[in-house]
């Protein structure tokens, strides 16, 4: 499916979308639909976020391991992705891999952060995976294959026992597993269709909410952990990406383009009652439920900068929403 | 369209050099332009990309959303979408963008900066060619051969300057002594001191380059003027973060004080190296892999804030009347999305953006065919690139002639 792709203002003022072609009649129902959706959308202010970073450097995919500690990462040099992990309770950051020298991405972690699995560059345009054993130091690594080629977005099932991610072959992008204790037993959980992207289980295991462009943009789906039984969660012109399950798995947060910018949204698990989280005319992106399910970690750009800001989320999730403006 | 010699450029010629400065941007290690400003939307699933089309402010030109305010100021340049090179691998490439000639056969010409520089000479308190960044532009361990002066000689090589995301300058030629940076060269003897030290730690081979790159950092840096252009803390809060907090966007800010201390060519480069993730590299736009992830994600944000920033301070403050601004790579990437979900080089078909000096904002020049392979017009090559760029500069055909550059190059006709 191609979508009649609408546009929408840019220089981050947001706007009702307006088609960036000559609209046919049914892409003009299709508009009115949208508009009728996105004045249903609730925005609502719950609260000023609590900024947990200041340095300001460009920082990604932020992780809870516990109600105490989150993990990122910091383009800590124009060579050098580090992995941190930042303490609300005090406000202490420390690499996560006090020896790691070379680039390291998207962390995902197991019972409390007991193992960790994550990307590290290896070469050229070469990118691994690794899951550590955080006790013992002890690493299994997934190398890609040979030539350009790399993983990306890792995550622990429930159970821990399995590692799903995204990898390239055949030019798709799909979603594969392997046995975490020693990276084998590698099963294809999608099938050849698009960019498949940033898998995340269900609290129960059974289901796997992630991104694909088997439509054409990126849109949100779900399928069984087995990869069977895909149903589609979101459908508009304009980027949804992201997704990640609430504690109790009602619900899904999730970074969308569709009111102009890169804005956070949370809807129910099966896709409907779509809520704007955040409002402003910079980047808001990588949302990330904290334990207790009240709140999010997001990674915000204000004035140039990006920093790791907490934001609050009304219990009521009928009302849902923060105003991002520190 | 190109116009032969003899005629638009001796035109040109009789006028005074529209740019006094050029800012030569460049995206090396290059930027699919399907993804950024020359998208298929129309064109089937295996080449069009996952991103969704968004209209400029010129009627009829769209972009991708990834470039949202650069879209909100086309009314500011020209686009080229019909640009065409001849060689596949970076280091060749990025040679023929920079000086408009092959690296083969020998000798090597001179980088565009460098031409500019012989003609104008140094007239102030800065060398007349700067290049932007964290060292020498390299594809993994090598050095492009068209960085520098070539035929012209190395006093004509650029002089490097780099920049933190937090606007610390830096000059590579010193970074072997540690915590010399231009704020804190106020003592003369001092810092001799520490230039007597470090020939001692280099070997033979790369000694007399390395003295000379050291000499004319150590006679700016003493020079408060210079050390004035260099220091990114004078500009305003709001103006630092206009650019954005990261190398790119900050190096764009010194480049437009270079600009304001007259100098004649200033290579801004997005980054130091072409890989996009590879240890110890800074991130390029050579994405053979994570090419929708890191173009949404981290370049094109980054881009799009910088150069729009650049563009609208250049024109708030009286500067892009003569100062020419051309970013490009050194070549497109490959309209068939590639095996790694990704997209690989494709020399054939890429895009430019050509800014002030008196060119005519607005506009788009040729066009691509319905999947982004080659261009539909007369193909745009890097000597024209070059050749509009001297012409501009008040380099006429005969000094260009005496220099013995860029010979049989034409200008881009509809450009000016």
């Amino acid at each position: 499916m191609h979508h009649a792709r609408p546009h929408w203002l840019p220089g981050g003022a947001s706007s009702a979308p307006q088609p960036s072609r000559r609209l046919s009649p049914p892409a003009v129902v299709f508009a009115a639909m949208l508009l009728v959706v996105w004045s249903g959308t609730k925005s609502v202010v719950a609260g000023e976020p609590r900024r947990l970073t200041s340095d300001g450097r460009i920082k990604f995919t932020p992780v809870f391991l516990d109600a105490d500690s989150v993990a990122y990462v910091d383009f800590e040099k124009p060579e050098l992705t580090v992995i941190k992990r930042l303490k609300l309770s005090d406000g202490v950051v420390t690499p996560l891999h006090a020896k790691a020298d070379t680039q390291e991405l998207e962390p995902a972690f197991f019972s409390g952060g007991d193992r960790c699995v994550f990307l590290r560059a290896r070469g050229t345009l070469s990118v691994g995976m690794v899951i550590r054993d955080e006790t013992s130091g002890k690493d299994i690594e997934v190398p890609p294959e040979n030539g350009f080629c790399g993983f990306r977005c890792p995550t622990f099932s429930r159970d821990g026992k399995r590692v799903v991610f995204s990898y390239a072959a055949g030019g798709f992008q799909d979603l594969y597993s392997v046995n975490s204790a020693d990276g084998k037993d590698r099963r294809k959980l999608t099938k050849n269709n698009g960019v498949n992207n940033w898998p995340d289980f269900s609290p129960d295991g059974k289901q796997i909410v992630f991104g694909s462009t088997r439509h054409g943009n990126f849109e949100l789906y779900m399928m069984r952990a087995d990869g069977s039984d895909v149903r589609r969660l979101t459908d508009n012109p304009f980027q949804d990406l992201r997704p990640r399950f609430s504690p109790d798995g009602r619900q899904i947060a999730f970074t969308s383009t569709r009111d102009g910018n890169h804005e956070i949204y949370v809807m129910q698990a099966d896709g409907s009652r779509v809520r704007r989280i955040t409002r402003h005319s910079e980047r808001d992106d990588y949302a990330a439920w904290h334990p207790d399910g009240k709140r999010l970690a997001v990674i915000s750009e204000r004035n140039g900068s990006h920093d790791l800001y907490l934001l609050e989320i009304n219990a009521d999730t009928r009302s849902t929403a923060a105003q991002t403006t520190p | 369209m190109a116009m032969g010699l003899g005629g638009m450029e001796q035109t040109l010629a009789a006028e005074t050099q529209r740019a006094k400065s050029v800012l030569f941007v460049f995206l090396w290690g290059a930027p699919s332009h399907l993804d950024t400003c020359d998208p298929k939307p129309d064109a089937p699933a295996e080449y069009r990309g996952p991103f969704c089309s968004i209209n400029t402010r010129t009627p009829g030109v769209h972009f991708t959303e990834l470039l949202p305010k650069l879209a909100q100021r086309s009314d500011k340049y020209t686009l080229i979408r019909s640009h065409k090179t001849t060689a596949p691998g970076h280091p060749d490439a990025g040679t023929v963008a920079l000086t408009g000639f092959e690296e083969k056969p020998q000798p090597v010409q001179p980088n565009f900066g460098s031409i500019v520089s012989r003609h104008r000479g140094q007239s102030g308190y800065l060398p007349s060619f700067f290049s932007i960044a964290r060292g020498t532009v390299m594809d993994g361990a090598r050095r492009i051969e068209g960085y520098g002066g070539g035929t012209l000689g190395s006093a004509h090589d650029p002089f490097l300057v780099g920049a933190s995301e937090r606007g610390e300058v830096e000059i590579p030629a010193l970074r072997l002594m540690d915590g010399l940076v231009p704020g804190r060269v106020n003592d003369r003897r001092a810092l001799l001191k520490q230039l007597d030290i470090v020939p001692r730690t280099l070997e033979n081979a790369r000694l007399s380059e390395w003295h000379r790159a050291y000499q004319a950092a150590y006679d700016l840096l003493l020079d408060p003027r210079a050390r004035n252009a260099f220091d990114l803390t004078r500009e305003t809060a709001t103006t630092r973060q206009r650019y954005g907090q990261s190398v790119f966007g900050q190096s764009a800010l010194l480049a437009r004080r270079l600009v304001e201390a007259h100098v004649p060519y200033i290579q801004l480069n997005y980054s130091r190296h072409v890989e996009a993730i590879t240890p110890g590299f800074e991130f390029g736009w050579d994405t053979h892999i994570y090419n929708f992830d890191l173009l949404q994600d981290l370049h094109c944000p980054i881009l799009d804030r910088a150069f729009s920033a650049l563009l609208d301070d250049l024109d708030e403050r009286g500067l892009l009347d003569d100062t020419l601004v051309v970013c490009m790579g050194e070549f497109g990437r490959t309209p068939k999305i590639n095996a790694r979900a990704a997209r690989d080089h494709w020399p054939p078909c890429y895009f430019s953006m050509w800014s002030g000096a008196g060119i005519t904002p607005g506009r788009v020049i040729g066009e691509s065919d319905r999947l982004g392979e080659h261009p539909l017009s007369d193909p745009i090559t890097p000597k024209m690139v070059g050749t509009t760029i001297a012409e501009l500069a008040g380099i006429n055909t005969q000094a260009r002639a005496e220099m013995n550059v860029l010979d049989g190059g034409s200008v881009i006709e509809g450009l000016i």
